[in-house]
């Protein structure tokens, strides 16, 4: 056998062991995880019980703060996602109500009334003197 | 006799160093599907105070247990009981961290305070889908290939705390929330592994459930001492105590409403210690 093959072998025992570590013996391990990194249906879980927690308090600011540890999407965004993980791997009649409640209050709250023009007045100085 | 062709070694230890830094850093083990579980401390508390709320909302202690199982806790109640103590510590709203001594209580006695109307329990959801967007959403932990001839993915148990059918209950109040307290009993107590004049105060609500979080108020001639129940869960979440001097009368009372409880002194014992027992009661 000529002597560069013994190389090829080692090389390619030594990569085997190495992923072996790796990925076996001593994986990266992520124990401090965050909750949007949760798989969807724990996602849906999360929200089902702000969208329950909601139900009982109203507090649509409340709701979003919860949310958002959820991930940079918008809260209706996330609260429509749960919604619709939630149809799919069978909820409840009752949880879907509960997170469709969630996402109107959520969608309804990320659009105020547009103010109607010249109605509202602008108090900010303008840095004149009377 | 041939010899060991030493000059592999370098490259044997070239080759592992160069699979650890691809596993460990090109393509190390991704864990984006996470389970509740390796959520980080603080998250998980964030988890149960959201279990509590929600709870608190449904009154449905059986998906409670469940979700509290999927932080993978050994002693759920123990974790609950501390995180209630930190936030009562912390200074969180009262009615927050109630919510979280409430769930430990209920979990602890496995009752409910207020018992849903009606619950169908089908905690486990065996999903078998295809290659629908649900199938990879919900099923990455645990894929497992089918036979060759199926061209699909089969999804594998999943715990899924959602397929819960529960009719929900309307939100009661409680109905003694705000009733001033009444001294349920005044015990004198003798034990040789008491603290000499130890006052021990006991806070439960009508349903004779631990209440943390009440303030009691110790006064006594030029002084006056502000205490809290829940500070020591080992032994009850509604539970504080108090070492009083020989020789002075003290008065006790709930600090939010009650009537004082007066002249109360360190009794004597024989051959042992002697406390107080006080058991004040939100009817």
């Amino acid at each position: 056998m000529p002597r560069w093959l013994y190389s090829v072998i080692a090389l390619v025992i030594g990569l085997g062991l190495g992923l072996l570590y790796g990925w076996v013996i001593s994986p990266v391990q992520f124990v401090d995880t965050t909750p949007a990194s949760m798989r969807a249906d724990y996602r849906a879980d999360y929200v089902l019980m702000i969208a329950e927690a909601f139900d009982a308090d109203q507090n649509t600011d409340l709701a979003i703060h919860r949310l958002a540890v959820l991930g940079s999407d918008s809260p209706a965004d996330i609260a429509s996602q749960a919604l619709q993980t939630g149809q799919t791997i069978g909820y409840s009649a009752n949880d879907i109500a509960l997170l469709q409640e969630l996402t109107r209050a959520l969608q309804a709250y990320q659009a105020p009334p547009t103010p109607i023009e010249g109605t509202q007045t602008d108090s900010a100085p303008t840095g004149g003197t009377p | 006799m041939k010899r060991f062709p030493w000059e592999v070694i370098p490259v044997l230890v070239v080759g592992i160093a160069l699979g650890v830094l691809y596993a460990w850093l090109v393509a190390p083990v991704r864990y984006i599907n996470t389970t509740p579980n390796t959520l980080r401390a603080d998250f998980k508390d964030q988890y149960r105070m959201l279990i509590a709320a929600s709870y608190a909302s449904t009154h449905d202690l059986a998906r409670a247990k469940i979700r509290l199982e999927l932080l993978g806790d050994t002693d759920p109640v123990q974790v609950l009981s501390a995180q209630a103590q930190r936030m009562l510590a912390a200074g969180q709203p009262f009615e927050v961290v109630q919510q979280v001594a409430m769930l430990a209580d209920d979990v602890q006695s496995g009752v409910a305070h207020i018992p849903p109307t009606a619950t169908i329990q089908s905690i486990i959801s065996v999903e078998s889908p295809t290659s629908t967007p649900a199938a990879s959403l919900s099923g990455t932990e645990t894929p497992q290939a089918t036979p060759a001839e199926s061209p699909t993915l089969e999804i594998v148990t999943t715990i899924l705390p959602l397929d819960t059918i529960t009719p929900r209950p309307t939100h009661t109040p409680t109905p003694t929330a705000g009733a001033p307290f009444i001294l349920l009993s005044n015990e004198k107590v003798c034990s040789p592994t008491l603290t000499d004049g130890l006052m021990q105060i006991s806070a439960i609500d009508s349903r004779h459930h631990q209440m943390p979080g009440v303030e009691i108020v110790i006064t006594w001639d030029g002084g006056e001492e502000h205490l809290f129940t829940g500070f020591k869960p080992d032994i009850a979440n509604g539970y504080a105590d108090y070492v009083m001097q020989p020789n002075v009368t003290y008065t006790v009372r709930i600090a939010e409403s009650g009537t004082p409880v007066p002249n109360l002194t360190a009794p004597s014992c024989t051959d042992a210690s002697g406390g107080l027992h006080l058991t004040f009661q939100q009817p």
